[in-house]
């Protein structure tokens, strides 16, 4: 099954590059990339600072393998992969959560106030709280319009498994919202 | 289609559609409605993730080490306290110990050899009586030291005269040595209080320590 095309908050790299100079310079393309980059990554890491890390390392691999990319209008999910990666790098590195949600979440204490929607709230919060698992996937897909089957590829998992976990996401986050989960689906997690 | 498979399919992304679904959905009301619900989700998920998170600039501290660290935490304070309470009694005793001794040099000196009545006045008091030969010490005083009279003796050696303060009131939990103003002195642990043993001249400690914890009796009482 193919996603159908999310209205993704990340503007698409295509209708930047419809007006673009062609000769601007893939260092160009890849920080005009950056903010989305970073908003990515800082849902991934749940940290700024670690997001920015990644970042960092995740431009340099890519410019490292510029060659590779032969299509840029290909270039945002590239650089999606290569931060997804890279966290996915360091996160099997240190073997831990890398920031402590709770000092996440207080420290998101001054947006609540900010913020009139507290239902908004709630359900940046959950996002937060959603196993890395679970997540990542629904990441891929919000933020980075990826299909269930590139993010399949991506995870090393079947198209069902990603299904699983996309329902699951989305079934955390509907029961933390006060409404009735639905039942749950029988795991499939096994590899394609 | 179930609707098992329909919610899965909902669920995993709500703005999706194929024919199947569709056709399931003509006919079911509550998977009509899931849907509906878990579009709104999703686009309030999509608002949601508008904006990147808050994250804490601290120290990353991991939520699940935290407790571990608080523990290690209150077990090293736990043990800091614990050396303060083990230690700090035995310096602070040696080093009163250490300035008694310096107030009274002349005791140093002393060659001759104090009568046995002498030694019993300076032992008066402090409940304790002492088997050793009165031919040894050449220096015997009741001294007033911790709110309490202690023996002060000074026993010749072939090393050097070595002092000794008889603390039947200070009790400490092991033996504990020290070099401090040009003494070098020993602290032993007793069955009803301790016993300093000093020397200035290098003695062995040893030996005279070991004689007096066997020569020193302690008296029920102290008076």
């Amino acid at each position: 099954m193919r996603n159908s095309q999310p209205e993704s908050p990340v503007s698409s790299i295509g209708e930047r590059l419809s007006g673009a100079d062609p000769r601007a310079s893939i260092t160009q393309l890849f920080e005009s990339m950056r903010p989305d980059l970073l908003r990515f990554a800082q849902w991934l890491a749940r940290d700024r600072s670690l997001a920015e890390d990644i970042v960092q390392e995740s431009l340099l691999r890519a410019w490292r393998s510029r060659d590779t990319l032969k299509d840029r209008g290909a270039a945002r999910a590239w650089l999606l992969t290569i931060v997804r990666r890279e966290h996915a790098r360091l996160y099997e590195r240190k073997r831990l959560e890398l920031v402590s949600l709770d000092e996440a979440l207080e420290s998101q204490a001054p947006a609540k106030a900010a913020d009139p929607e507290g239902d908004l709230f709630t359900l940046r919060n959950a996002i937060m709280r959603l196993p890395i698992e679970y997540r990542e996937p629904l990441l891929l897909q919000i933020l980075g319009g990826f299909s269930t089957d590139e993010i399949a590829r991506e995870l090393a998992l079947s198209s069902t498994a990603v299904l699983t976990r996309l329902f699951r996401a989305r079934n955390k986050l509907r029961a933390s919202c006060g409404m009735s989960p639905a039942p749950d689906v029988p795991t499939s997690e096994a590899a394609p | 289609m179930s609707c098992e498979e329909a919610r899965l399919q909902i669920g995993a992304d709500p703005a999706g559609s194929t024919p199947e679904l569709e056709q399931h959905l003509q006919d079911c009301g509550p998977c009509r409605q899931f849907r509906a619900e878990m579009r709104t989700l999703d686009a309030n998920i999509r608002r949601a993730l508008e904006r990147p998170p808050v994250a804490s600039d601290r120290p990353r501290i991991t939520a699940t080490w935290r407790p571990w660290a608080l523990a290690a935490s209150v077990l090293l304070a736990t043990l800091a306290a614990l050396a303060v309470w083990l230690l700090y009694p035995s310096d602070t005793l040696a080093r009163e110990v250490v300035a008694h001794v310096q107030q009274e040099p002349d005791s140093w000196l002393a060659q001759q050899h104090v009568d046995a009545q002498s030694i019993d006045s300076a032992l008066r008091g402090a409940g304790v009586k002492l088997d050793i030969t009165s031919d040894r010490i050449s220096y015997a005083q009741s001294c007033w030291f911790r709110d309490h009279y202690v023996p002060h003796l000074v026993v010749q050696t072939a090393q050097g005269p070595v002092t000794v303060l008889i603390l039947r009131n200070q009790h400490v939990r092991g033996r504990h040595t020290f070099h401090e103003q040009g003494m070098s002195g020993v602290i032993v642990p007793s069955p009803q209080g301790s016993i300093a043993v000093l020397t200035r001249s290098g003695a062995n400690l040893d030996a005279v320590t070991a004689q007096m914890q066997q020569d020193v009796r302690w008296l029920p009482d102290a008076h």
